[in-house]
């Protein structure tokens, strides 16, 4: 085995180590992870074990509810003009299904699946953030509760789940309900992304060592996808319910028609997230059921590596796939042929599951018990809701279908097998990790049938209800068509899948105990490390991971784990620490410590959602106070963060020496970051998107862009907060006397020329006579730029923490971590800045050749930056490597781009000379010059310390 | 129990596979071979999981393998996909041509929560409005030109064709043929707040003699036909009220001084089939319950209730409209 | 239209005879068939202005409600219930009474009779 960082893998052979553990060892770890001694600790405990019980009680919470909401429509909908839920009434409930389904359940549920499974997985004592999956999910909890709470005042959403505008716009929904779901969702937004950040950076950095990839549980493959697509499919949600809110709080027209808005464009927008959203709700509880059925049949996947592979397929067409929920707006030919092969292509992958969970089946010997149950039935119900998805991305067929029963039977269909059926199997075979007493079998095969028929006499006979011409979405019907008995029928079945989640509620009752003493364990015999006897600290010592069913392959394991003889068996440092492994091969890397229980996160979330439900009613004042609340409980949250451990390496057992703290490409919070960034830049492009979108429609309303000078002296400016953001990590790094301060005031320096380039740019824009209410172009300049500002904010405070550090004395080299990640941020929002300047002011209208200059020099610097960044982590990662040949590389790709950055600031100066006819001011060309120079200067200074390693 | 509230669009069999035209009828065929192909699909599947539940042992190790997968999982939904995606694509090309210069074009407009209707000459002109029933002749491929005036809409006219959205500041088209003589119902399909779900609309298909003769007396301008259940006495009564109560603000009588564009045209109201858009029969009696209590029929519509109007006079009125046949 | 004050006032006298009355009922109608009735009664739409017992919707608020109208002993507070009566007030209700808001119905006299059959099922509740 080649080895990823230097790691030598022979070390792994020291495990399990044969000496005597030290008397306490382990009475020193309980103590350090031990759970609420006082009432409130409940509140305040940052351990998976109690985040992750809580975060799925809570999202089955409002299954229940959204599931009570479900059985109030079918009543109403029993017989034809039931005057059982007044319209308005109605329409708020159907509304409110489908986005607490959605958003409320169907994500966290399995977010939380994930927050609470993947450290047992994985052999960690927790994932890297579990203070940010504390506050994502308080801020979930809080937020959802008092959204869900408008239906009691008559004040909930009624725009349907989608929220077509103009429908939700300020015109024809005037009330705030509409603005409950816009803020609602907004930070259940937040919350989803920072679970997802929490779960990319767990699975790839905090596995047991030894755990490669092709060793990684299916369900963690699984989790890893699904957060990825989260990362890439929610900011465009971010995107719609800001425009949306935009629009309606300002009358900015992104959806008006009338001012060169297009409601098209949310379409576009939600279903963009709103496809991939199927697949991220299906995908984790597809990992559950490759992991479930293997277990109840007893032997291992069948074409596991196929499954994998067939995962990874589903998560990168379900992003081609978002238009077929638009086949019948007048879309181009071509692109409806496009939609309608690609989404029958994504049905492909699921296939290969399905079939790779019957061969499975096939191989083993199949146990009936409930949590199979649930999977095989899960698994039947799921094919058929696939069979109609083929039939709906038909495009004949959906002209017909769409919009009409026959959709609702047939997402039901893809959900409730692709996901209820698998949670449910997923919650009897891992609850007795956590609760002292299983279910009962018996009860659970009851509620299996009462469900299964349930769902089936529901939502079958709806396919033909809908073909019999009933639309989705109406709140009664008029008799004489046909479809009185069969909705009779489907609220018979309603009734009875409400019926059986009574039972399972009951049961949960009857003999859910947590937290006890002792739990049930592994009673359904499942192969994976979270069946290892635990305790709130999760692993007694971490073990070395030599096979993909580790507790079935190696009989020792258990009594070698509980006896500590693996890595980290105690806490002697008295500490919460695990460890963190390389994304592949899962070597040891470093020590990470972990936070202990604190508060400052529980009101940051409650401040948070705060912010934006006293938004919604429009008590700005209040709301700005909570705002500027929730900021101060998270900077104070951050304040205790990047302190280093006294010893620089200790020994995590076996002589296994490794360091205390990371900073750089291979530490846990550089990828948070990174992936924090990627969120940012998503929502940045989609913006961009919109912007060339409502171009195209309405371009006769567009007027010219400021003229170049104000472009020039952004780009300077940016130019100058790069330097500054990569100078300031760097010059500390140095380590010299000073390095401290002037890293602190370079980073403010940059951040102070981040708000100057914003400054010019609004100012540009204002003065070039562009209104926001005026046009699409309007509308989505100023969008594009106020989301850059909310960056530039952001960094600023970033800005005044880095100045805050050094005023403390916690600015050294000995910590570069934070000042890194400032640095890496506000570089990120010097980049992002010249995207939106070069698009707004150079597409469309500006002549080709100053369009091609501008955005290939910037390409070019960008490229610089980014290469040498790249070699220089990739050599610092691969410290074993060869570092002539990295320099040499980097000495060589930094030669050329200096070439052509040179040449394309000449010809930038040329052309700035010769376009603006008034002469471009001299303080102009000096900022753009200067600015241009400054990268370059940049540019050499990230390339020195390469030059200096050797 | 039968109404006539939701003509065309009743009971069995399912208007999806009980085409009228050559629209709706590639798209049926389309349906029953997914049909097929879902029970051939599903039967598979369900053999497959049988077999690897129950089966003999033998049975199990033919369909325990990453054979299966390979198979099963991919080759198999490859090859039934590509076909039907070829199928598929065809037909939607057929169904959904472009438009053909000469073609007869109606202008149906989306409101919340009716339809507005204009006949287009062969210069695009508007020649005949009307509100919520559309006449076309059989045998003849009529392009529908789909507007909205407010939010999104959809025109859906299940026996006829596909759906398609009505969207602010877009045009779409919908080309729909009706072969036989009859009333075909249709729904708004897209959720447009309050009342969609009672948005409804017929399109009458006359043959193609009987079609003119009804468009040259829809050119016309109102003509109040006096009968028995409508004396002129009466008329005249209604038609001073409808005049006094301010109805004209909204609503257009072509050759009366009403001329309001908010709500439906009522030139010829009295010989239309329904009332407040697909969902009451239409006679006088219907007709003096609307006008007294539309939203109390039809929550949240953009007409309002008039109960103050007297007995009389709200008789009067119903009868002066549906004497405009 | 609302009722008028003496309307309201015969309406509540009414009321109070209907109690008296209830031994003389049902009215048989000759030849009406109740069921066809609520058929016909739901294709004309009656209940556009009448609260029809039977039917879901629309519950008209234009006119009196006709729950327990088989009990009453007068149509619209002033003529004499009785099927002949009730059949040419459902076809032609301004021949009998000019004031009325009652609109003529298109209703055969075959369909009449049904409808008042079905009327005079309608007990008080």
């Amino acid at each position: 085995m080649s080895s990823e960082t230097g790691f030598d893998p022979e070390l792994y052979k020291r495990f399990p180590t044969q000496e005597k553990r030290p008397e306490g060892e382990l009475k020193q770890l309980e103590d350090v992870w031990c759970g609420p001694r006082r009432p409130w600790e409940w509140i305040t405990a940052i351990n998976n074990n109690f985040i992750g019980v809580y975060y799925v009680g809570a999202a089955m919470l409002f299954f229940v509810l959204a599931g009570v909401l479900a059985l109030l429509m079918r009543t109403q909908l029993a017989l034809p003009l039931n005057g059982f839920l007044p319209q308005e009434t109605y329409n708020q409930i159907f509304t409110m299904h489908g986005t607490v389904m959605m958003f409320l359940f169907a994500v966290p549920a399995v977010e939380a699946l994930g927050v609470l499974l993947l450290p047992q997985m994985l052999g960690a004592r927790d994932l890297p953030f579990p203070r940010l999956s504390a506050y994502a999910f308080w801020a979930y909890l809080v937020g959802g509760l008092a959204f869900f709470c408008s239906l009691f005042f008559g004040l909930a959403p009624n725009g349907g789940w989608f929220m077509y505008p103009p429908l939700t716009s300020m015109t024809y929904s005037p009330g705030i309900n509409a603005d409950f779901w816009l803020l609602g969702i907004g930070f259940i937004e937040i919350s989803a992304i920072a679970g997802a950040i929490e779960i990319i950076v767990g699975v790839l950095k905090t596995r047991a060592p030894g755990m490669s990839l092709d060793k990684l549980p299916i369900f963690a493959w699984a989790m890893l996808i699904f957060a990825c697509m989260i990362i890439i499919a929610f900011p465009s949600v971010i995107l719609s319910t800001l425009l949306l809110e935009l629009e309606r709080a300002l009358d900015w027209p992104f959806f008006d028609a009338a001012r060169g808005g297009d409601p098209v464009l949310w379409q576009h927008l939600f279903w963009f997230f709103g496809h991939p959203e199927v697949y991220i709700i299906f995908l984790p509880a597809a990992g559950a059921m490759s992991t479930i059925i293997p277990v109840v049949a007893r032997t291992r996947l069948v074409g596991h590596r196929m499954v994998v592979m067939a995962m990874l397929a589903t998560g990168f067409i379900s992003f081609g796939v978002w238009a077929h929920h638009m086949f019948t707006i007048g879309m181009p030919r071509l692109s409806i042929n496009y939609f309608s092969a690609a989404s029958m292509a994504v049905s492909v992958p699921a296939g290969v599951q399905v079939f790779a969970w019957i061969a499975t089946l096939a191989a083993g010997r199949m146990r009936f018990n409930t949590p199979g149950l649930f999977a095989v039935g899960g698994l039947v119900i799921f094919v058929m809701g696939g069979l109609t998805g083929v039939m709906v991305a038909m495009v004949p067929f959906d002209w017909q279908a769409h919009d009409s029963y026959f959709i609702v039977a047939h997402l039901h269909y893809v959900l409730i097998g692709g996901m209820v059926f698998p949670l449910f199997a997923a919650i009897y075979y891992w609850l007795p990790m956590s609760s002292a007493r299983p279910l009962s079998e018996r009860w659970g095969r009851w509620i299996f049938w009462l469900m299964f028929a349930g769902h089936n006499i529901t939502f079958l006979p709806m396919h033909l209800t809908g073909l019999m011409g009933m639309p989705r979405r109406v709140y009664t019907y008029l008799p004489g068509r046909g479809w009185d008995l069969l909705n009779v029928i489907s609220t018979v079945g309603a009734f009875m899948f409400g019926l059986a989640v009574l039972l399972w509620i009951v049961d949960m009752m009857r003999n859910f105990r947590l937290f006890g003493a002792r739990e049930a364990g592994n009673i359904y015999d499942g192969p994976g490390l979270e069946w290892l006897p635990n305790g709130l600290y999760s692993l007694r010592s971490i073990p070395v991971i030599k096979s993909l069913y580790p507790v079935w392959d190696q009989p020792d394991l258990a009594r070698d784990v509980a006896a500590g003889r693996y890595f980290l068996p105690g806490a002697p440092r008295g500490e919460r620490e695990t460890i963190v492994t390389s994304p592949l091969n899962a070597e040891p890397q470093y020590l990470q410590r972990m936070p202990r229980p604190s508060s400052w996160h529980v009101w940051g979330a409650i401040f948070t959602a705060g912010f934006f439900l006293i938004l919604t009613v429009q008590a700005y004042a209040a709301s700005v106070i909570s705002g500027l609340l929730a900021i101060y409980c998270i900077v104070k949250w951050c304040w205790n963060m990047d302190r280093p451990m006294a010893q620089a390496s200790v020994d995590i057992g076996g002589g296994v020496r490794v360091p205390t703290y990371r900073s750089g490409p291979s530490s846990h919070g550089w990828w948070a970051m990174v992936i924090t960034l990627i969120v940012g830049g998503m929502v940045c492009l989609l913006a961009g998107f919109a912007y060339v979108f409502l171009w195209s429609r309405r371009p006769d309303l567009w007027i010219a862009p400021p003229d170049m000078s104000g472009l020039i002296q952004g780009v300077g400016l940016l130019a100058v907060a790069g330097l500054c953001a990569w100078g300031g990590p760097a010059a500390l790094k140095l380590d010299r006397p000073r390095s401290g301060v002037i890293a602190a005031v370079l980073l403010f320096v940059g951040a102070a020329a981040l708000v100057a380039a914003s400054a010019t740019d609004f100012t540009t824009w204002m003065g070039a006579g562009l209104d926001p209410q005026a046009s699409g172009q309007g509308a989505t300049v100023f969008a594009l730029m106020s989301w850059q500002a909310l960056f530039v904010g952001i960094g600023a405070i970033m800005g005044v923490f880095a100045v805050a550090r050094w005023l403390f004395g916690l600015a050294s080299a000995a910590q570069p971590a934070t000042f890194e990640l400032i640095g890496l941020f506000l570089a990120f929002t010097a980049g992002q800045g010249a995207f939106v300047l070069l698009l707004t002011r150079l597409f469309p209208g500006a002549e080709m050749r100053s369009w091609l200059m501008m955005t290939g020099g910037l390409l070019v610097w960008a490229a610089h930056f980014l290469g040498v960044y790249l070699i220089s982590s990739l050599g610092d990662v691969a410290a074993t490597a060869d570092a002539p040949a990295w320099r040499g590389a980097a000495l060589v790709f930094s030669g050329a781009c200096l070439v052509a950055e040179g040449a394309v600031l000449w010809l930038l100066a040329r052309r700035a000379r010769v376009t603006d006819d008034e002469g471009l001011a001299p303080f102009t060309i000096g900022v753009g010059l200067t600015g241009a120079l400054a990268g370059l200067i940049g540019v050499v200074w990230q390339t020195a310390p390469i030059l200096m390693a050797g | 129990m039968t109404t006539e509230t939701a003509p065309g669009l009743s009971g069995w069999p399912p208007p999806v596979l009980d085409p009228a035209g050559p629209f709706a009828g590639p798209i049926q065929v389309v349906a029953w071979v997914l049909f097929v192909m879902a029970a051939v699909v599903l039967a598979i599947v369900l053999l497959a999981l049988g077999v690897a539940l129950f089966g003999p042992r033998k049975w199990k190790r033919r369909v325990g393998g990453e054979r299966l997968v390979w198979i099963g999982g991919l080759a198999f939904p490859v090859v039934v996909l590509s076909g039907l995606l070829i199928y598929g694509l065809a037909t939607g090309a057929r169904v959904a041509a472009e438009p053909k210069p000469g073609e007869m074009r109606v202008r149906v407009t989306g409101e919340m929560w009716w339809w507005r209707v204009a006949y287009l000459d062969a210069d695009g002109r508007e020649v005949v409005q009307d509100a919520n029933e559309v006449h076309i002749p059989t045998g003849q491929t009529v392009v529908f030109e789909l507007e909205s005036a407010d939010v999104i809409h959809s025109f859906w006219v299940p026996r006829l064709g596909g759906k398609v959205d009505m969207i602010p500041g877009r045009r779409n088209f919908l080309r729909l043929q009706a072969d036989a003589p009859g009333t075909y119902g249709g729904q708004c399909a897209e959720y447009c707040g309050g009342p969609h779900a009672l948005m409804g609309l017929v399109v009458v298909a006359h043959d193609p003699r009987a079609y003119a003769a009804w468009r040259a007396r829809q050119a016309q301008a109102a003509t109040a036909v006096v009968s028995a259940q409508a004396p002129l006495a009466l008329i005249d009564q209604g038609r001073a009220v409808f005049a006094a109560s301010g109805c004209g603000a909204c609503h257009t009588i072509r050759g009366t001084e009403a001329n309001g564009l908010a709500g439906p045209d009522l030139t010829h109201v009295g010989s239309r089939q329904t009332l407040g858009a697909g969902i009451l029969p239409n006679n006088q009696g219907t007709m003096a319950g609307w006008i007294s209590d539309s939203q109390g029929i039809k929550p949240g519509n953009r007409m309002p209730s008039y109960p103050v109007l007297t007995g009389q006079d709200l008789r009067a009125v119903a009868a002066y409209l549906e004497s405009l046949k | 239209m609302r009722r008028s004050l003496p309307g309201l006032f015969a309406f509540a006298l009414v009321g109070l005879a209907g109690c008296v009355d209830k031994a003389d009922l049902p009215r048989p109608v000759a030849q009406g068939d109740p069921a066809r009735g609520l058929d016909v009664i739901r294709q004309v739409g009656c209940a556009a202005c009448h609260a029809i017992p039977g039917v879901a919707w629309p519950e008209g608020r234009s006119a009196g409600a006709l729950a327990g109208f088989g009990a009453r002993p007068l149509i619209a507070g002033r003529l004499p219930n009785q099927p002949d009566v009730l059949v040419r007030w459902l076809i032609d209700a301004p021949s009998l009474d000019a004031g009325t808001a009652m609109p003529p119905m298109p209703l055969t006299q075959a369909q009449a009779r049904d409808v008042a059959a079905y009327l005079y099922e309608l007990d008080d509740d």
